[in-house]
């Protein structure tokens, strides 16, 4: 039972997509101005702050949120947890877009963007942002190709969409290999930092907390996007699933913070908890926001099972986790401005993104949910969801009509 | 640098105009040093070293110039001079930005519109010169050559400024020195019979230095020499109511009250002749008056110096026993910029004095060869008789000072006051006085009154600025200079790049304007190679041979170092030539006026990173600069509700200036300082202008009537939030 | 491990005078756009209350880490430390990911922010001035030092040179050589008369070169990869394997498969 494309049909500028668009042009024209006159130019990115907003938001919050594909392709194509199909597609989407989100941004935020690929060529292999690079790269062609079988069914080449399908599984466990290792390597970038991360976030474990962390919140994000969607694309929700998915939750952030406390303790870092005033309030802040309350809410079948419970839950999971990359990546790594070195015109001591700074991730963004509103609309995308999706009324969730088949 | 405030769009403005300090002269087009290229100091190409001498301050460090393709890339000390030894200062490693300032004037301006509006034309030289000429011609011949003004500062072809100036007949010559060593060198003459003897700090055990900011107010070897010593062990004493970088390497700082310092040297020769612990062989061998200083000096005890000077006794006793014990391994210093306050003659006369009670003559303190010795010099005829009295009084009024050097801020007072009488032209060489002099205003003055006024210098300067007439001069790394001698040496400055524009050397410029004023006869030297060649004649090298090697060797001159040019002929303690002109004639306190409650010493003092007034359009140094700042003790400033950065007006009796705040530890609570050099006039300066407030529009002028010496701390000013 | 006849700069904060002649040299030998720098002095200056004062400056540029943490982080090898001592930059590879910036522990790489596209941004830092050294001359800063506060030689000669001064005035200076083993040990040394930290030098930096634990982490990332492929692989299988045989004998998720074949057809 296949749901009809309806490539014919006209897309409607609604005013969401009208917003969409307006956002991506002026990003793009935010773009143009930067790649004439120099990051700097568009930016308050400086060399005392030479990774900040782009980085932690586009690349380290990216990443992990592009996380629920390999975590649900792991779920349905190597543990076979059948039932979770429904929500496969939307996820390997989002992560894919994600990803290609975070090349673009990518593209925006490396000096010299027309030599990425010396990164193919000059290869360093200690480096863990080689490493990452490579990863990246390949897991997005990966994901392309997961991906591939919805927009050959789409395209109505069922034939090729069949061929693909039957060698996905190789695809998968690759795509979990290299999101496994890209995922822990952005804690892996911050190894180096030691010197100047703080220590309520440096450990030799921060591979191991990105990973688990990304696994979490790859959940998360699934149960966030299908909330979502399910709202703005007025598609009905998968709750029973997601309610599932989302007891699994507790257990994730159970071990991280486990894992976080106890290496707290093993390096004796435990006194920094409450004497390292804005970098222990914004530690607890990610740790409430992003574990503690999520524990709290999924632990409760009647906050999983309710559609606001989800949503709410996993946005908490997702803020929290993007707490976590900015305070990393950015608010807790000592800038070198701490050192009373620079003469004033080497070195900036304040930062704050700039207007024109922010706008290029958020028309990033927006291209990334048009894209996605764009799929909903055109691919196959929810198959499947009459039989599978449970669907439930709630006042805030009106019954949505889905033209299928037959 | 943390003072340093310029925004990052400050210098993306200046690097819009230079990406880089090469690219500016890039702009300008590449001229080859042909002569340098012939004679094989740089390839084909237009490469290689050029041996020369810097001129970024008076030091004159040796200089090897990188060329490349015929643009000078880098300059380096030159290890072979004893001046640089290898090692150039940020002033002199900035050099080549001098030369390639985009603001360089490089045609002979003249100017059409009002005085001080800064508009000029380009003129050919031609015009240029007999403008000049014509218009000195024209005041000697209706006033006399007494009404042209002549000055300039110390450099190497003033020989041919002042053989110009004795050629026209002017006795009124304003140089830098009434600004900054008169009161020493006079003290040195009146004591041993020279200007300034040198210094020797190999083996010294203990130093004194008075207000001789030498990390900061640098000579790069004497820099160097101190900073060796300190390593090695050696105990400095320093004097100066600033923290200064030097007090921060000096074993003991003593924020000595400033005008004071006399009382605490006073207290030291005290206590060494009281406890006698003088070097009896010097004193009696070779000194004259010990007993009629003993006599006087015997009320200045340590505790009577010490209210005066804010230094306890027991500080100054046991300062003047470790430096009797250290002698004769122990030397005070002059200074060197000693023109601090009215009593400063006699704060050198002190100083003087203790270094011969110790005897460290011939070990630290050596006799100077004399500027130029043993080098030939063009033929020429006498010099007219001059008739005229000097303007400011010399030696009418100031019978001591050096006759033909004169007291500057005195002949800007009588350019004003028409006393003794009228002049009416100026004509200055290399040299800022509308900066340099105190109070501006009244040297702006001046300067109106006058028919004309011709100014040589690189840059449009302050002073240039007021001119009628603009020469440009060829700069350092462009021109021949007259040889100069360095211990017993003769270093050449050479051309390293041709000059750009139409710059011409100062030695071609005097001659031009001797010839057009029928004074050729004056000039008898073809150029400027003519000029080294006989000057080297007497030497019997060639020019070829100095150009390669950047220097000749003179012949060593043997010389008893223990006959004094003294009218006794020894070390004059007690001086019959003070004496006679109704001075005190062994070392006397003379009390400083000071300032009343809510003023404050007005301090001034070189920054490491400029000369003077003429360096901070260089972009090099202007990279590198602290922001100029009004130094302020930090709990002063909190007593006067100032904040750091606050903007203050800073207020003379004649002047008043706004400028931002230091709030700082390192200054006495009854003490501001301002760097000078800033401020400037000059929009020409595209780089310096708009940067700090210049201290001499607040300064007052004050002269030492024994020494002529301009007495730059004692002015008095208030400060409140601008 | 790095080469033990390596070239090294000593400086002496107590012979400094923060004269910045080292920093204009800098400049116009490495011809520096005007705003930027690869040397600073410290700004530190005057501390104490008056009149108990005392005033500290370092010359800080790159440290020329013998186990560079730049080189290590640079994901396409833009840096090398050469075998002679100075840490050079490849222009011709760099992607401007600023990554270097980030790994160096003392903050040295500058970036060109005000570059677009045609001009190209790089990254910029003190090379020791390699080409000097490679000419048979001191880099530019050393060489015009005129107290030299900086000194260039031998590493182990400068080392043996640092203590000795050390020993000879043991009470004007701090007891160690900031950079011989500091992360790994550097070819910049420094010797002061105030606590390092007072400087601006990062203190508890560790002897361990920054770099050591993540170039590990990523040493192991083929036999992780191979491992955990195998695993899944094999899980994979088993869960397949398991599942059908339970599917044919149990029904149990009949509906699942049938669905999923739905979606093969
Ligand atoms: N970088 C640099 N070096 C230079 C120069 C330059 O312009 N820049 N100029 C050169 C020239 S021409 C000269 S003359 C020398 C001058 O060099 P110095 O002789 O060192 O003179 P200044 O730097 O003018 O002033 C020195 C100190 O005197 C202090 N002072 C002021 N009043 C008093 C007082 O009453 N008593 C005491 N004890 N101290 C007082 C000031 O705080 C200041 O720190 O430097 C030469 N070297
Ligand atoms: N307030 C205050 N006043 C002071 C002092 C102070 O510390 N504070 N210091 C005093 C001292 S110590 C001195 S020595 C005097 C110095 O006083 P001045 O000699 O009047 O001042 P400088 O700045 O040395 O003047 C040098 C001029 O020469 C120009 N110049 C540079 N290179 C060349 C060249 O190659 N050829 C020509 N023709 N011109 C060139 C520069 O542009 C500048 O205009 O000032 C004194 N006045
Ligand atoms: S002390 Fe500095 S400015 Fe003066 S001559 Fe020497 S290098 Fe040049
Ligand atoms: S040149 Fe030498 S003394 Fe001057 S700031 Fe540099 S290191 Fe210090
Ligand atoms: S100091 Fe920084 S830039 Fe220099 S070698 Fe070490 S890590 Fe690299
Ligand atoms: S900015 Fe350039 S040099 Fe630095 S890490 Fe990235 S690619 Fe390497
Ligand atoms: S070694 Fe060369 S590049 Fe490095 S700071 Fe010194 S002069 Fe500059
Ligand atoms: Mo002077």
């Amino acid at each position: 039972m296949k749901l009809k494309i309806r490539l014919s049909e006209k897309l409607h500028l609604t005013p969401g997509i009208t917003i969409m668009l307006i956002l991506i042009a002026w990003g793009l024209f935010v773009a143009m101005v930067r790649y004439a006159n120099g990051i700097g130019a568009v930016s308050n990115l400086n060399d005392t702050y030479s990774w900040a907003f782009w980085i932690s938001f586009d690349l380290f919050c990216g990443v992990a949120l592009g996380s629920g594909a390999f975590t649900m392709a792991a779920i349905i194509h190597i543990f076979e947890i059948e039932r979770f199909k429904p929500l496969l597609r939307p996820a390997i989407l989002t992560g894919f877009l994600g990803y290609v989100m975070v090349i673009v941004a990518l593209l925006v935020d490396l000096g010299r963007p027309e030599r990425i690929w010396h990164m193919i060529v000059y290869q360093n292999h200690h480096s863990v942002l080689f490493e990452i690079g490579i990863c990246v790269m390949t897991y997005t062609t990966v994901l392309a190709i997961e991906f591939a079988p919805v927009l050959f069914e789409g395209l109505r080449l069922p034939k090729i969409a069949h061929m693909l399908h039957r060698i996905v599984i190789p695809f998968v466990i690759l795509g979990v290999v290299l999101s496994t290792l890209h995922q822990s390597s952005l804690g892996g970038l911050l190894l180096i930092q030691r010197s100047t991360l703080h220590p309520l976030w440096w450990t030799p474990i921060l591979p191991l907390l990105f990973f688990i962390s990304a696994i979490v919140v790859g959940l998360g994000m699934v149960i966030l996007e299908s909330s979502l969607s399910s709202r703005a694309l007025h598609r009905g929700l998968e709750i029973s699933l997601l309610s599932e998915l989302a007891s699994y939750i507790p257990y994730g952030l159970g071990i991280y913070l486990l894992l976080k406390f106890a290496d707290l303790a093993y390096f004796g870092d435990l006194h920094y908890l409450f004497s390292s005033g804005m970098m222990s309030v914004l530690f607890w802040l990610e740790i409430i926001v992003g574990a503690v309350v999520p524990i709290i809410m999924f632990s409760q079948a009647k906050i999983r099972n309710s559609a606001n419970g989800l949503l709410i839950g996993s946005l908490f999971v997702v803020v929290g986790l993007m707490i976590n990359r900015f305070n990393v990546s950015w608010f807790a790594v000592e800038h070198i401005r701490n050192l009373p070195l620079a003469p004033d015109f080497m070195t900036q001591t304040s930062y704050f993104p700039s207007f024109m700074e922010v706008s290029i991730s958020v028309g990033i963004v927006a291209a990334g949910v048009l894209a996605f509103t764009l799929a909903a609309k055109y691919l196959p995308l929810f198959e499947e969801e009459e039989e599978t999706a449970v669907h439930e009324k709630t006042s805030a969730l009106p019954r949505i009509q889905v033209q299928s088949g037959d | 640098m943390s003072t340093t405030t310029i925004s990052r769009r400050d210098f993306l403005r200046i690097a819009g105009a230079s990406v880089g300090a090469l690219a500016v002269g890039q702009l300008l087009p590449v001229k080859v040093a042909e002569a340098a290229r012939q004679a094989g100091l740089i390839d084909v190409d237009g490469n290689g070293y050029i041996s020369t001498m810097c001129e970024m301050c008076v030091w004159r460090c040796g200089v090897r110039a990188k060329v490349e393709n015929g643009r000078v890339v880098k300059l380096e000390g030159n290890p072979e001079h004893p001046h640089s030894l290898g090692n150039l200062c940020a002033r002199g490693q900035s050099g080549l930005m001098n030369t390639y300032d985009p603001d360089r004037v490089l045609t002979p301006l003249i100017r059409v519109g009002q005085r001080g509006e800064g508009k000029f034309r380009q003129a050919s030289w031609e015009e240029a010169l007999d403008l000049v000429a014509n218009s000195m011609q024209e005041i000697k011949d209706k006033y006399g050559p007494e009404a042209v003004v002549f000055s300039s500062t110390h450099n190497l072809s003033q020989v041919q400024f002042e053989n110009l100036l004795n050629a026209f007949g002017s006795p009124n010559y304003g140089t830098q020195r009434s600004l900054c060593f008169n009161a020493m060198i006079v003290a040195n003459q009146m004591t041993y019979g020279l200007e300034e003897p040198n210094r020797s700090y190999d083996g010294l055990k203990y130093l004194i230095l008075t207000g001789r900011n030498l990390m900061e107010a640098i000579s790069t070897s004497e820099t160097a020499a101190l900073s060796h010593a300190i390593d090695r062990g050696m105990k400095v004493v320093y004097l100066d109511p600033r923290f200064t970088k030097t007090a921060a390497k000096a074993t003991n700082w003593l924020p000595v009250r400033p005008g004071s310092d006399l009382a605490f040297h006073l207290a030291l020769l005290n206590v060494i002749v009281s406890e006698e612990l003088y070097n009896r062989d010097f004193v009696q061998q070779y000194t004259v008056g010990f007993d009629q200083l003993a006599a006087e000096i015997r009320p200045y005890t340590p505790e009577w110096a010490a209210p005066i000077t804010d230094i306890d006794a027991e500080t100054i006793r046991r300062i003047a026993r470790e430096f009797s014990d250290a002698a004769p391994n122990a030397l005070a210093h002059n200074g060197w910029r000693t023109s601090n306050f009215v009593n400063s003659f006699q704060t050198q006369r002190a100083i003087s004095c203790l270094n011969a009670l110790v005897g460290n003559w011939g070990i630290h303190l050596l006799p100077a060869a004399a500027e130029g010795a043993g080098l030939g010099v063009p033929p020429q005829p006498p010099y007219p008789r001059v008739s005229a009295m000097r303007m400011d009084g010399v030696p009418w009024k100031y019978p001591l000072v050096p006759f033909k050097l004169g007291v500057f801020q005195e002949l800007r007072n009588a350019m004003l006051s028409e006393d003794p009488y009228q002049a009416h032209g100026w004509f200055i060489s290399r040299q800022n006085p509308v900066q340099s002099l105190p109070d501006r205003g009244k040297t702006l003055e001046a300067m109106s009154k006058l028919d004309f006024i011709a100014v040589v210098d690189i840059f449009l300067n302050d002073t240039a600025w007021f001119a009628d007439v603009v020469l440009p001069e060829a700069s350092y790394l462009e021109r021949y200079d007259p040889l100069n001698v360095v211990g017993n040496k003769a270093f050449i400055r050479q051309p390293v790049i041709q000059p750009q524009g139409e710059a011409k050397s100062a030695l071609w410029i005097y001659k031009e304007l001797g010839k057009r004023l029928g004074l050729e006869d004056f000039f008898q030297y073809e150029d400027e190679e003519d000029y080294l060649r006989q000057q080297l004649a007497p030497l019997g090298v060639t020019l070829e041979d100095v150009r390669e090697k950047g220097y000749a060797e003179l012949p060593e001159e043997e010389s008893d170092p223990f006959t004094w040019n003294t009218p006794s002929g020894k070390v004059e303690l007690f001086s019959d030539t003070l004496d006679r002109a109704g001075f005190s004639a062994v070392p006397a306190w003379e009390e400083p006026p000071r300032p009343v409650d809510g003023q404050f010493y007005l301090l001034t003092g070189k920054v490491g990173q400029h000369t003077q007034f003429g360096t901070q359009n260089n972009q090099l140094l202007h990279k590198y600069e602290d922001e100029p700042r009004l130094w302020m003790n930090a709990a002063t400033a909190r007593e006067l509700g100032l904040k750091d950065n606050d903007l203050v007006k800073v207020k003379s009796e004649i002047g008043e200036v706004n400028i931002t705040l230091w709030a700082t530890e390192a200054i006495r609570p009854d003490c501001v300082y301002l760097t000078p050099g800033y401020g400037h006039l000059s929009k020409g300066l595209t780089t310096g202008y708009g940067v700090g407030a210049s201290d001499s529009v607040l300064h007052l002028s004050f002269t030492d009537p024994i020494s002529g010496s301009q007495a730059l701390s004692q002015t008095f000013v208030t400060v409140q939030k601008a | 491990m790095a080469n033990k006849n390596q070239y090294a700069m000593l400086f002496d904060a107590t012979r400094c005078i923060d004269c910045r002649a080292c920093m204009v040299a800098c400049s116009v030998e490495n011809n520096i756009p005007m705003d930027k720098t690869r040397i600073w002095v410290s700004g530190i200056g005057v501390s104490g209350q008056y009149p108990n004062l005392t005033r500290s400056t370092m010359v800080y540029h790159c440290m020329h880490c013998l186990e560079p943490d730049c080189a290590s982080a640079c994901p396409v090898g833009a840096w090398t430390k050469r075998e002679d001592g100075p840490v050079v930059y490849n222009s011709e590879v760099c992607i401007g990911c600023r990554y270097c910036m980030n790994a160096c522990p003392f903050g040295v790489p500058k970036f060109d922010w005000d570059k677009g596209i045609v001009e190209g941004p790089l990254i910029d830092k003190c090379s020791m001035c390699a080409h000097r050294i490679d000419d048979g001359l001191e880099p530019a800063c050393v060489a015009t030092c005129p107290t030299d506060a900086l000194v260039f030689g031998d590493r182990e000669e400068l080392i043996a040179e640092a203590h000795g001064r050390i020993a000879a005035h043991p009470d004007r200076y701090v007891n160690h050589v900031y950079g011989e083993t500091e992360n790994g040990g550097t070819s910049y040394l420094v010797l002061s008369h105030v606590p390092f930290k007072d400087l601006g030098l990062p203190e508890g930096i560790g002897d361990e070169p920054l770099n050591t634990l993540s170039e590990q982490y990523v040493g192991n990332t083929i036999p992780v990869a191979l491992t955990w492929a195998t695993v899944l692989g094999a899980v994979t299988a088993g869960v397949h394997t398991y599942k059908h045989k339970n599917h044919k004998a149990e029904s149990l998720v009949k509906e699942t498969a049938e669905a999923a074949e739905e979606e093969i057809q």
